[in-house]
């Protein structure tokens, strides 16, 4: 996708009350539904990914353990019962042909989906602003660099470049990879925002008066102008993961995924494609689990965006 | 899937037994795990549809090397000038005249091999075919612009060594043509069997005139019974009867279809779904590869559809290979410890299940130990942890394993099972078109990975020293002797039984080769697969051919008339 | 104007030309050898040699660039005699065809998928939207805003699988899809691009429909829609000509850029319908090391989205001229 939704950039406006702007805006989000919907979700997935080993213990199955009883061999390795095998021994049912817990590879699943499109989010967000903030601050052929570099890689067929480049380095930690590359492509949207927001800013009193002040650019940059630009890239941010564990997801199915037998729910999602006929199960548990965070983190970002922005109401 | 469907299903599969009987009955009910056809109403005309996930790599004869593609171009496209039997079983590991009126005649202890040519034969426009031809394509697969083809007559045709193709005017000296219907081959040393080497498309006749290089792939000139009417790339190929090809001079190819479509870039799935349901024109298609291991959990419930499963022993043997250049895998003794360690039953799991796999247990498929596998070892299915541990003595391994990435399953099979015995396994999954240049590459050969080898004709000679011998290794692009074994012992074994003019003999020493190297290791077979291929309701002829690794046999395939 | 365009023009020029470079490096160290990709199963090095000088490859890189390059525009003769008209853009060495010929063969099939599943996502995305603003804070609205929200939530190939599931296999309303040309018969075209469009759009649609609605929102706020109003002007001409009109503008840009990325290909909607369209086509080349093909369609993906890009700078600098100094 080409659209990345850009935050509206007006200041939040302060209240009368006197309440903090942090505040003001985690007041307005505690008062949004969705927002909490959101939350709760995000809450939770966290949590699981947080405690996999934890709640692997509990119900005995390591996400990489293989359990030929609860297949039918004869049958090219269907699981036995129904609903893809759902028993009191495997909570959401086991994998078609190895037999291995669902239950757990999802949890595990839910642990690497979010590591990458953090990690991910994080390298494209840090990037992103401080080379826009260079680009916007300094200006000239910083910022003619910077600029340029940036319309290079949105030129950039993204996805059929991400394959590319991973097909081709087949040794490696792939979950770097996979963050190193989704990130690289990823930070010149939120360059992009912050470079215009840093123009804007540059010549306010503030900036101004710590310039007057004897201050160097580096503090500028990072002590005077970052503060104020912390609401649009903490939107973006938030809506960023959601693209990203999209991408995961996506280039998973298109077979350059995390390595084997790690589990991703883009690389669940991708095995299972093939069986959702004959086991829908195994289709379904990481299919929602994938919908729900991303339709998670969707809300709260929207929701962050119009608490911050609350002229553009949506 | 609706009951409709079904029911549908149902009433047709009683309307082809009746219609069977009402034939006189000769043939048995069709069956499709005894290698019978699956279901036997030869008609002419209608068209056939090939459902395909990939374009075909290569259709010139003279590159064409790879298992479905070499049957459906030698069945369909061009003639040889012997070819096998089309039949199932043993009885189509057979060789009959094709282009040549008999299987040739030898002469100095099979250095020297002369054919001769049939009267009546023609090309696609009338053109006649003419001995020069076959010399002219044989010349081809020397060529360095032609390179994928078999290399055969590289390998065995006398003072070749300089020789770089035809396509600058270049004649080879040790092919002759001495009329239009003649044709002598002068061979390095004396090849028994050269008569099934000619079997190989690079045998077919290519008309000079034609000769459109790298091109000619794209447009092959037909001397089959059909030819190419259009051909998209990747998107579809439609072939219609070639009216010059003359049936009374060709004994195997029946040429039923008046038309055959293949549709190319399909999602396997897809297609495997288009067949089970076989509605509408899916009815006369068949597919060109594999139904998936998930599409057989929906097929083999089902006798009606599993009926339409074509599952014929593919005659291959599918091995866990080592390097044994480097430690840990350049000792015995870890080799054997994986050789103990492994399930080879979650192997066949991965592979489709008992129904679609057979655990092997020795190097040479049954089909060429005289119908019965040897077990060297014994170990369990599931394998013997303790005997590996104890091989490891007390050590534990961290190895690593490159897999294709279609055989993900079989790599996470392995993996978990070695794991039993402190052998941990780090899977890197390389896409299939890179994997084989990857073990190819003997400095970055990896610890263990997954390799399969297929007889090219029914003969221990084209299996065994074909990837055993030490001495056809090479530094790039090795291929064969991929765990670069190197054993004196075995190489002198081979040129022993190569120099045999006993047949049986011959292979019985295979055999007990194949024992020998089993207790070294360089690889461990795991699987004799049958190659699952799903065709439509009405379909006719359709068999599993045991040369072309079970692939459909395209010269019976016909569709029913409406 | 003219120096701004010619400038865009050169940048555009200048972006094409460094992802042309950057690929051709990328796949120059690949590990896989197309030379004995090419050769097969048993080859001896001498003639990987000899395959490998066949195909150019033995020269050094920049040399194989600057042929490349300058092959684009003055057409090149290979080595065995072939002719590579302009625009050359080299043979692929999975089937020997020109590649030029392979992506205006299977642009066809990519236009066809990006125009009508456009169609139909400005159609319902642009009117829930619309809707949506008009009826803000109501059931209506509620409940279309969390429709899209799936819908935008779920990824391609899940909701072109249950389609599959749904429309295919189980209901047998539609027939599996398999590409036909348009020229060869209009309905089979249609009917067999309609899953196709339906998954894209119902993706693009909820984007779109969000967007507009917060667009929309946005302006019928605006002081010159209450001036407009108490004109007397009807309700209808207020939404249509001034209220939509305006809240366009940037929905119109950014349907630029998506309809540019995909013409490029819709690699993940392509492969699950089985289509042969560009996304298709690179990613075949991708998987089997086809570097004249990855060439290529990254080439072409690159060509239309700079080309909208460049199409989207130009609206606006004929629409706002401080563009063109900044």
């Amino acid at each position: 996708m080409t659209t990345v939704s850009t935050p509206a950039a007006s200041p939040v406006a302060p209240a009368a009350t006197g309440r903090s702007p942090s505040r003001v805006i985690w007041d307005r989000i505690r008062r949004d539904r969705a927002a909490k919907f959101g939350m709760v979700i995000i809450v939770l997935f966290v949590l699981i990914a947080v405690t996999a080993p934890l709640l692997t213990m509990i119900n005995g199955w390591s996400p990489y353990d293989f359990d030929p009883t609860a297949v039918d061999k004869r049958m090219a390795g269907v699981p036995k019962g129904i609903l893809g095998g759902i028993s009191a021994e495997h909570w959401l049912g086991v994998e078609p042909v190895s037999g291995r817990d669902i239950f757990s590879r999802v949890v595990y699943g839910a642990q690497i989906s979010l590591l990458i499109s953090v990690l991910a989010m994080i390298v494209s967000v840090a990037v992103g602003t401080v080379l826009g903030l260079l680009a916007g601050y300094f200006g000239g052929w910083v910022d003619a660099g910077i600029s340029r570099v940036m319309d290079l890689l949105m030129s950039f067929p993204s996805l059929i470049f991400m394959i590319a480049l991973i097909s081709v380095m087949p040794e490696g930690n792939r979950v770097l990879l996979l963050v190193a590359i989704m990130g690289g492509f990823g930070w010149p949207y939120i360059g992009r925002i912050v470079r215009g927001q840093a123009i804007t800013i540059k010549h306010r009193e503030y900036v101004d008066a710590a310039r007057v002040g004897g201050a160097m650019g580096a503090s500028i940059l990072f002590r005077e102008m970052l503060p104020n630009l912390t609401a649009p890239i903490l939107v973006y941010a938030t809506l960023a993961i959601p693209t990203n564990i999209g991408t995961e997801a996506a280039l998973s199915f298109l077979g350059v995924g995390v390595r084997p037998p790690t589990a991703s729910w883009g690389q669940m999602i991708q095995e299972s494609m093939l069986w959702y006929e004959v086991d829908p199960m195994y289709f379904l548990v990481p299919g929602t689990c994938l919908f729900l965070t991303v339709l998670a983190f969707t809300l709260f970002g929207d929701a962050l965006r119009d608490a911050i922005d609350p002229k553009g109401s949506r | 899937m609706s009951g409709t469907t079904r029911i549908a299903g149902g009433l047709l599969a009683a309307a082809l037994v009746i219609g069977l009987s009402g034939c006189g009955g000769a043939k048995e009910a069709p069956s499709a795990s005894d290698g019978k056809p699956v279901s036997d109403a030869p008609a002419k005309g209608g068209t056939l549809t090939v459902l395909s996930n990939q374009d075909f790599s290569h259709l010139d004869p003279t590159r064409n090397w790879t298992m479905p593609q070499m049957d459906f171009g030698i069945r369909l496209l061009y003639r040889t000038l012997t070819t096998f039997k089309s039949e199932p079983g043993a009885a189509g590991a057979e060789i009959v005249p094709d282009l040549a009126t008999d299987l040739g005649t030898s002469s100095e202890e099979g250095r020297v091999w002369k054919f001769t040519l049939k009267d009546g034969l023609k090309y696609e426009d009338g053109t006649p075919i003419v001995a020069d031809d076959i010399k002219y394509n044989v010349e081809r697969s020397f060529a360095p612009e032609l390179p994928g083809g078999p290399n055969y007559a590289q390998v065995y045709l006398a003072d070749a060594d300089k020789y770089k193709g035809p396509l600058k005017g270049a004649r080879l000296k040790s092919i002759e043509t001495p009329d239009d219907k003649t044709i002598i081959f002068k061979l390095k040393r004396p090849v028994a069997e050269f008569a099934f080497t000619v079997t190989l498309p690079t045998f077919a006749p290519v008309p000079k005139a034609k000769e459109a290089g790298a091109q000619y792939d794209n447009r092959p000139f037909s001397s089959g019974p059909y030819k190419i009417e259009t051909y998209d790339r990747g998107k579809e190929l439609v072939l219609v009867r070639n009216e010059h090809w003359d049936a009374a001079t060709d004994t195997v190819r029946k040429a039923y279809p008046d038309k055959i479509v293949v549709k190319q870039g399909l999602r396997q799935s897809v297609i495997d779904d288009r067949l089970i349901d076989s509605r509408g024109d899916d009815d006369t298609s068949i597919s060109y590869s594999d139904v998936t291991s998930a599409s057989l959990a929906k097929i083999l419930p089902k006798p009606d559809t599993k009926a339409r499963m074509v599952s014929e022993i593919s005659g291959c043997t599918d091995m866990i290979g080592f390097n044994t250049s480097k430690p840990p895998f350049n000792d015995p003794k870890m080799r054997q410890a994986v050789q103990f360690a492994l399930d080879k039953q979650a192997l066949q799991t991965a592979g489709g299940g008992p129904e679609m796999t057979e655990i092997a247990t020795a190097y040479l498929p049954p089909a060429l130990s005289g119908g019965q596998a040897q077990d060297v070892y014994g170990i369990p299915a599931t394998g013997d942890v303790e005997k590996a541990k104890a091989l490891l003595a007390g050590k534990t391994l961290d190895v690593g394993m490159t897999i294709s990435t279609g055989d993900k399953a079989i790599g996470e099979a392995a993996q978990s099972g070695l794991k039993r015995a402190g052998i941990n396994v780090t899977l890197s999954p390389v896409d299939p078109s890179v994997y084989y240049d990857t073990l190819g590459d003997t400095a970055k050969t990896p610890d263990m990975f997954t390799y399969g080898w297929c007889p090219d004709y029914p003969s221990g000679a084209t299996f065994l020293p074909m990837i055993f011998d030490g001495r056809t290794i090479v530094e790039k692009g090795n291929s064969g002797n991929v765990w670069q074994f190197k054993d004196e012992a075995v190489q002198a074994k081979i040129d022993e039984i190569q120099a045999m003019t006993d047949g049986e003999a011959a292979n019985k020493a295979w055999v007990e080769l194949d024992k020998q190297i089993m207790q070294a290791t360089p690889a461990i077979p795991f699987a004799w697969k049958k190659k699952p291929l799903l065709v439509g309701k009405g379909v006719t002829g359709a068999f599993g051919h045991p040369v072309w690794a079970g692939q459909l046999d395209y010269a019976t395939l016909g569709v029913k008339q409406k | 104007m003219i120096i701004y365009l010619s400038k865009r023009l050169a940048a555009a020029a200048g972006i094409l030309l460094v992802i042309c470079a950057v690929t051709f490096v990328i796949f120059y160290v690949v590990p896989s050898d197309p030379a004995l990709q090419a050769c097969g199963k048993t080859c001896t090095p001498e003639r990987v040699a000899e395959v490998r000088a066949q195909m150019g490859l033995d020269r050094p890189i920049w040399e194989q660039f600057g042929v490349y390059v300058v092959g684009i525009f003055a057409g090149r003769t290979l080595a065995a005699g072939v002719e590579c008209g302009f625009p050359c853009f080299g043979f692929s060495y999975q089937n020997s065809l020109p590649v030029w010929d392979l992506l205006v063969d299977r642009l066809g099939t990519s236009v066809s998928l990006a125009i009508g599943a456009a169609v139909l996502w400005l159609i319902v995305g642009l009117t829930v939207g619309v809707i949506s603003a008009l009826r803000q804070g109501t059931t209506l609205d509620r409940s279309l805003m969390i429709a899209t929200l799936t819908s935008a939530s779920l990824p391609v190939y899940f909701v072109a699988m249950l389609l599959l599931l749904f429309v295919v296999r189980v209901t047998e309303i539609l027939p599996y899809p398999a590409y036909v040309e348009l020229a060869e018969d209009p309905m089979a075209w249609a009917s067999n691009l309609i899953l196709p469009w339906v998954t894209l759009a119902a993706l693009y649609a909820a984007m779109y429909a969000r967007l507009s609605r917060a667009q929309m929102i946005e302006t019928m706020a605006e002081p010159y829609i209450r001036t407009a109003r108490a004109k007397g002007l009807p309700e209808r001409t207020v939404v249509v000509k001034h209220g939509m009109r305006a809240a366009m503008t940037p929905i119109v840009t950014i349907f630029g850029m998506d309809l540019g990325g995909l013409l490029a290909g819709a690699m993940i909607t392509e492969t699950v319908f089985g289509l042969p369209g560009i996304g298709r086509l690179a990613y075949d080349g991708i998987v089997k090391s086809d570097q004249p093909v990855i060439l290529g369609t990254t080439l072409l993906a690159a060509f239309f989205i700079v080309l909208a890009n460049l199409a989207v700078d130009l609206v606006y600098a004929v629409i706002d001229p401080r563009v063109r100094y900044s």
